[in-house]
């Protein structure tokens, strides 16, 4: 090679282009020796002619045909670029080339092409050689093979990208920036100390326009004053050795900060000093935006990530996951590591699944013992497997503490398990007071039907549950109380609660027990509490019975004392009758008679008012004109009343005849007067009002036995104290009353009730309290025209014609007076005192015409005596005599065809036309 | 004196891991030329640590049997250093240095003196490079090579004057296509670590006293 220079310029012979041989003699002119002694160094060299159009090579020396391949020949004359390959960087050789316009002089890594084809990295050192003019003549170029430190250079791409996985991450998004343009490059020299940036360095710096180079302090002058410091130690670091460069920080460019990363590396010369610190800038402000957002979330969330590669024995994690394992933060941990504090019956974290799942996603709970302070957590896990792109399985996910959670719910667990025990324990001794209660317990459905009884049922009434439940209570009720009991369900499922409710409930063996009962409904079930109270309805009745003794006392008192006036008119008129008698005095003895039956008469109607009070009395409802009877007792009722009050009695036009029992309907009206009269202490206003009153179905909706039709009406008002509502549904309660003990028998109203009932009548009852008593009875009208007179005293008696009568009566003295009526009317009279002496005679082939027996007899009784003798003369008339008709209070069911009955006592005259009426009335029809 | 008045500044820890970074760079340099092959290192990070902690920290984040060399050191500041691995890194790290046509067989044969070999230019460099900030020399034992599961790593030189820190970094070394992880540990009495913070503000001083 060295007889190359010798032949300096023919060695540049070849070219037939006499400009360029020119030029190369103008060189060695200027360069004199230097070119020789260049041109045989080991140095690549080539020459250029700067004014030749295309920078055209004038000179090329023997290095440079070993670097490059190609003969000297076929460079000399060709452009300076001709080496340059397609993917050489244009914005390198514009900068290179635009330094050497500037400064004269340049250096650039140049990707080019050997003459093979093979590409290699070309640093290139341009020097510009001026003429005498100062002008740029020709260019000397050194050029040196550094590809060795481009492959170094990706190889410390590798091993940046084979770190840790989330730098990976990063790092692809950093390549992805620096893709999008993003990344700028700078240079810094170190012996000189200058930097050399790109115009995307010098944007990122704030740097416009693109400074040619800057002193190496410009590195520092934007970056953030928390991060400078630190910045100047790692620079430091570079300059001084460290090969490896790699950090991130904030620079502040007109006010605004970015976060930056810095990559790079320093280089060192031959001695393996410090040369050159290079490296590229990213803008990565918006990853770290993105980065801090996913470390507030990971640290305020609680939640720590994960990223493991199938078949690597490390995971890579997240601060947060190893503070939530107690573990030293770390980027990376083994997969052991992770699963060690993970309780050895629950799942692990990380489980490697290779080749069993290949996507999907996992979630479980496991419990941990903290690695720092062994304290147990609860943590759930949740994450995804898919395939990684270089094959295996990526398992990546998140971890999260889930204790509290756990813990409320074995807190909630032992509450309810707890609760099941109070509640089973609660049930138990509900069970126990259910099964224990001596009241009857019960649940009724919506159906009606009992759902369940307690024991007490089968106690009580005898019957087993099982013949309770499903069926209704109906069945047990009393039915005169059903009504009620449909009355009180009702209310009940209307949603009100009833208490003392008392009904009787018909046990096993028939007998009825009362029972008090307490319900409420839920729902539409209700749940019923009934308590026996048979003994204490029967004590009430004991009390009610011994109340009754007491009025009957009270009566009867009074009652002798008015007897003892009527027996002395009696017995004195007849003792008169007999004295005149005996004196002949015989004008004055009817005088004295008529006293006698008067006060007789009275005597009667005593005591069959007695008997109304026991409720035994005979019914004599016949018709009756009201307003006859009550301007009757007119007198009575004004006496009774007194002065304080007045009285008023209206009569309605064309009152209707009424059929009643006349006085019990006296005795009625009296009663209510009294009433009245009582209810008014302070005086006041009593009206008797008497009208016609047609009643429709409707108005007697609560009537018993009233139907509808037209009605006579008796209303009795006052304007006393009245009642309160309690007062008022009990009014026709027997023995309720108001007045204190002694001054009444609660029986009036009661009384009242009972005979309006009977006679088909009805009663309402108007009261409130302070403003007056109503009370309005309305009996049946009577259809037709009333007969005029009195029956009772229907002319003298009627006499026989022989027949024969057999009597039956065991009170002498009364067997006495009815024989001698009987002879005395023409009678043949046979006397007995019983069924003894009586059978045997209707048994026999005497002629009877006629039976007359009383009812009340010792050993058979009179109704007995005439079954027996209807059956040896079934068509034997039969007369009953009674003063007590307790079997024959209703006629109609006691008399057989060809029967009659007189009450004693009776007139002598009514006893003969009451025979007479039976022999002949019934031989008549 | 306890941990705090042993804990460094994050700037200290920043100039510390740079004097690091330095030293390991040079290690590199000699590596290279000793394996003829690319060779880089760097310490991306350092922790200080209790000894505990440092053995907690190593159980934590290597799972079995760690192979270290270690190396004690006297001078201005004294203490310990020590190269380890992860005993599965160990053979690829000899074979990475010693040459990728060696056998597992061969390479475990020379893996002891390799291992040594490696440390003590890496160990040497790192510390070297502190002394010569200081100006002071430094002398350093032969290397020996243990293998342990950590708390033995980590033995005091003195164990009666424990209470000492432990330096914990990081090394990653770039060899051939091969990408080796390891750690650094310096362990060092309190006196040691007084000396160190003198050298690091040194290096810190010195760095801000370059008007740039």
């Amino acid at each position: 090679m060295l007889n190359r220079d010798q032949t300096a310029a023919p060695s540049l012979r070849p070219s037939n282009d006499v400009g360029r041989a020119e030029a190369l003699e103008r060189l060695s002119a200027i360069a004199g020796p230097w070119l020789e002694i260049l041109g045989k160094s080991g140095v690549a060299l080539t020459a250029t002619d700067a004014r030749a159009p295309g920078d055209t090579i004038i000179f090329a020396n023997a290095a440079f045909e070993a670097l490059t391949g190609f003969a000297s020949a076929e460079i000399v004359g060709r452009s300076s670029g001709f080496l340059h390959a397609e993917d050489t960087d244009p914005a390198t050789l514009a900068r290179l080339h635009s330094a050497i316009a500037q400064n004269g002089s340049a250096t650039a890594d140049i990707l080019n092409r050997r003459r093979d084809g093979a590409s290699f990295w070309n640093r290139v050192s341009i020097t510009t050689i001026r003429d005498a003019e100062g002008l740029p003549a020709f260019h000397l170029a050194s050029q040196a093979d550094v590809t060795s430190e481009y492959v170094l250079e990706s190889r410390n791409q590798e091993l940046r990208r084979s770190r840790q996985k989330l730098d990976e991450a990063q790092e692809r998004l950093r390549l992805a920036q620096v893709s999008a343009a993003a990344a700028g490059a700078w240079e810094w020299d170190i012996a000189t100390n200058r930097l050399i940036v790109d115009a995307r360095f010098a944007r990122i710096y704030g740097l416009e326009p693109t400074p040619a180079d800057l002193p190496a302090a410009a590195f520092f002058k934007p970056i953030h004053e928390d991060d400078r410091m630190r910045m100047r130690i790692a620079v430091a670091g570079a300059l001084q050795g460290a090969e490896v460069f790699a950090r991130d920080f904030r620079v502040v460019v007109q006010g605004e900060v970015r976060w930056v990363s810095a990559r790079g590396r320093t280089y060192l010369d031959a001695e393996e000093k410090p040369l050159r610190f290079a490296g590229v800038l990213t803008d990565i402000t918006e990853q770290r935006k993105v980065e801090e957002r996913l470390y507030i979330a990971q640290t305020a969330g609680g939640v720590g990530s994960f990223e493991y590669l199938s078949g690597y024995g490390t995971a890579d994690v997240s601060g947060e996951f190893c503070r939530l394992l107690g573990l030293r933060p770390a980027q990376s941990l083994p997969v052991r590591t992770i699963n060690s504090v993970v309780h050895p019956e629950d799942q692990a974290i990380i489980q490697n699944r290779d080749g069993q799942m290949a996507a999907g996603t996992a979630f479980h709970e496991c419990r941990i013992t903290r690695a720092d302070t062994g304290e147990e957590r609860w943590l759930a896990s949740r994450g995804e497997y898919r395939r990684a792109v270089g094959g295996g399985v990526i398992f990546a996910g998140v971890i999260y503490d889930v204790t509290t959670i756990k813990r409320s719910e074995a807190q909630l667990r032992v509450l309810t398990e707890s609760l099941e025990e109070r509640v089973e324990l609660r049930t138990q001794e509900r069970d126990r007071v259910w099964n224990l209660s001596r009241d009857l317990l019960n649940v009724i459905g919506p159906d009606g039907l009992q759902k369940s009884v307690n024991p007490a049922w089968t106690a009580l009434l005898g019957f087993e549950r099982s013949e309770l439940v499903g069926s209704s209570m109906d069945r047990l009720v009393h039915p005169d109380e059903l009504n009620n009991l449909t009355f009180q369900l009702a209310a009940l499922r209307r949603g009100e609660s009833i208490s003392d409710f008392d009904i009787r409930l018909r046990s096993k063996d028939g007998s009825y027990r009362w029972v008090s009962w307490t319900g409420i409904a839920e729902d539409g079930t209700i749940y019923g509490i009934g308590r026996d109270v048979t003994q204490r309805k029967l004590l009430e009745d004991q009390l009610r019975q011994s109340q009754k003794m007491e009025a009957v006392g009270q009566l009867t008192g009074g009652l002798a004392h008015d007897f003892n006036n009527m027996l002395t008119g009696i017995i004195g008129g007849i003792d008169m009758a007999r004295r005149r008698i005996s004196q002949g005095r015989l004008h004055d003895v009817d005088r004295y008679l008529d006293a006698a039956v008067k006060s007789g008469q009275r005597a009667a109607a005593l005591t069959h008012r007695l008997l109304a009070f026991s409720r035994r009395q005979t019914l004599d409802s016949r018709p009756l004109d009201v307003s006859t009877l009550v301007q009757s007792v007119e007198d009575l009722l004004r006496r009774s009343l007194g002065e304080g009050i007045q009285l008023a009695i209206h009569v309605g036009p064309e009152l209707w005849p009424a059929v009643a029992d006349e006085s019990q309907l006296e005795s009625a009206i009296l009663n209510l007067a009294i009433n009245a009269r009582d209810a008014m202490p302070d005086g006041g206003q009593l009206t008797i009002t008497l009208q016609n009153s047609p009643l429709s179905a409707t108005d007697l909706s609560d009537a018993d036995v009233a139907t509808a039709g037209d009605f006579v009406e008796i209303c009795v008002k006052d304007t006393g104290c009245g009642m309160a509502p309690e007062v008022l549904a009990r009014a026709f309660d027997p023995f309720y009353t108001t007045k204190p003990v002694g001054q009444g028998t609660g029986l009036g109203l009661s009384m009242i009730y009972g005979f309006v009932q009977q006679s088909r009548g009805h009663i309402k009852i108007v009261s409130e309290t302070g403003k007056g008593t109503e009370i309005r009875l309305f009996l049946p009208r009577f259809q037709g025209e009333l007969s005029t007179g009195d029956e009772s005293i229907a002319g003298p008696a009627v006499l026989g014609t022989g027949e024969t009568v057999l009597v039956v009566e065991d009170d002498p003295s009364v067997r006495l007076v009815v024989l001698q009526v009987l002879g005395e009317l023409g009678y043949d009279a046979i006397e007995t005192e019983g069924g003894k002496e009586a059978v045997p005679i209707l048994q026999s082939r005497r002629r009877i015409d006629l039976l007359v027996t009383d009812v009340g007899l010792p050993g058979l009784n009179g109704r007995q005596i005439a079954e027996i003798a209807r059956e040896h003369r079934p068509d034997l008339p039969v007369l009953f005599m009674t003063g007590y008709a307790k079997d024959a209070s209703e006629q109609s069911q006691f008399l057989m065809e060809g029967m009659e009955i007189i009450k004693k006592p009776f007139s002598v005259d009514d006893f003969g036309q009451r025979i007479d009426f039976i022999l002949r009335g019934s031989a008549r029809d | 004196m306890t941990a705090q008045a042993a804990t460094l500044e994050d700037m200290e820890r920043d100039a510390l891991t740079e004097l690091v970074n330095i030293g390991v760079s040079r290690a590199a340099v000699s590596l290279r030329k000793m394996v003829g092959q690319q060779v880089l290192l760097s310490v991306p990070s350092l922790e200080v640590v209790s000894r505990s902690g440092a053995i907690t920290l190593i159980r934590e984040r290597e799972y079995g049997q760690m192979v270290a060399v270690r190396q004690d050191f006297d001078g201005a500041f004294s203490g310990r250093a020590l190269l380890i691995f992860p005993e599965s890194n160990s053979l690829a790290m000899v074979r990475a240095v010693a040459g990728e046509s060696l056998t597992l067989e061969e390479a475990a044969a020379i893996e002891n003196e390799a291992l040594a070999e490696t440390g003590n230019i890496v160990l040497n460099s790192c510390l070297a490079t502190m002394a010569n900030m200081l100006k002071q020399p430094l002398t350093m034992s032969l290397p020996e090579v243990l293998r342990s599961n950590g708390s033995l790593l980590f033995e005091s030189r003195r164990p009666e004057t424990d209470g000492g820190i432990v330096l914990f970094l990081y090394i990653n070394f770039a060899i051939n296509n091969h990408d080796i992880r390891g750690y650094i540990s310096m362990l060092m009495d309190l006196p040691s670590i007084q000396a160190l913070r003198l050298l690091i503000s040194e290096f810190i001083r010195q760095v801000m006293g370059e008007e740039i």
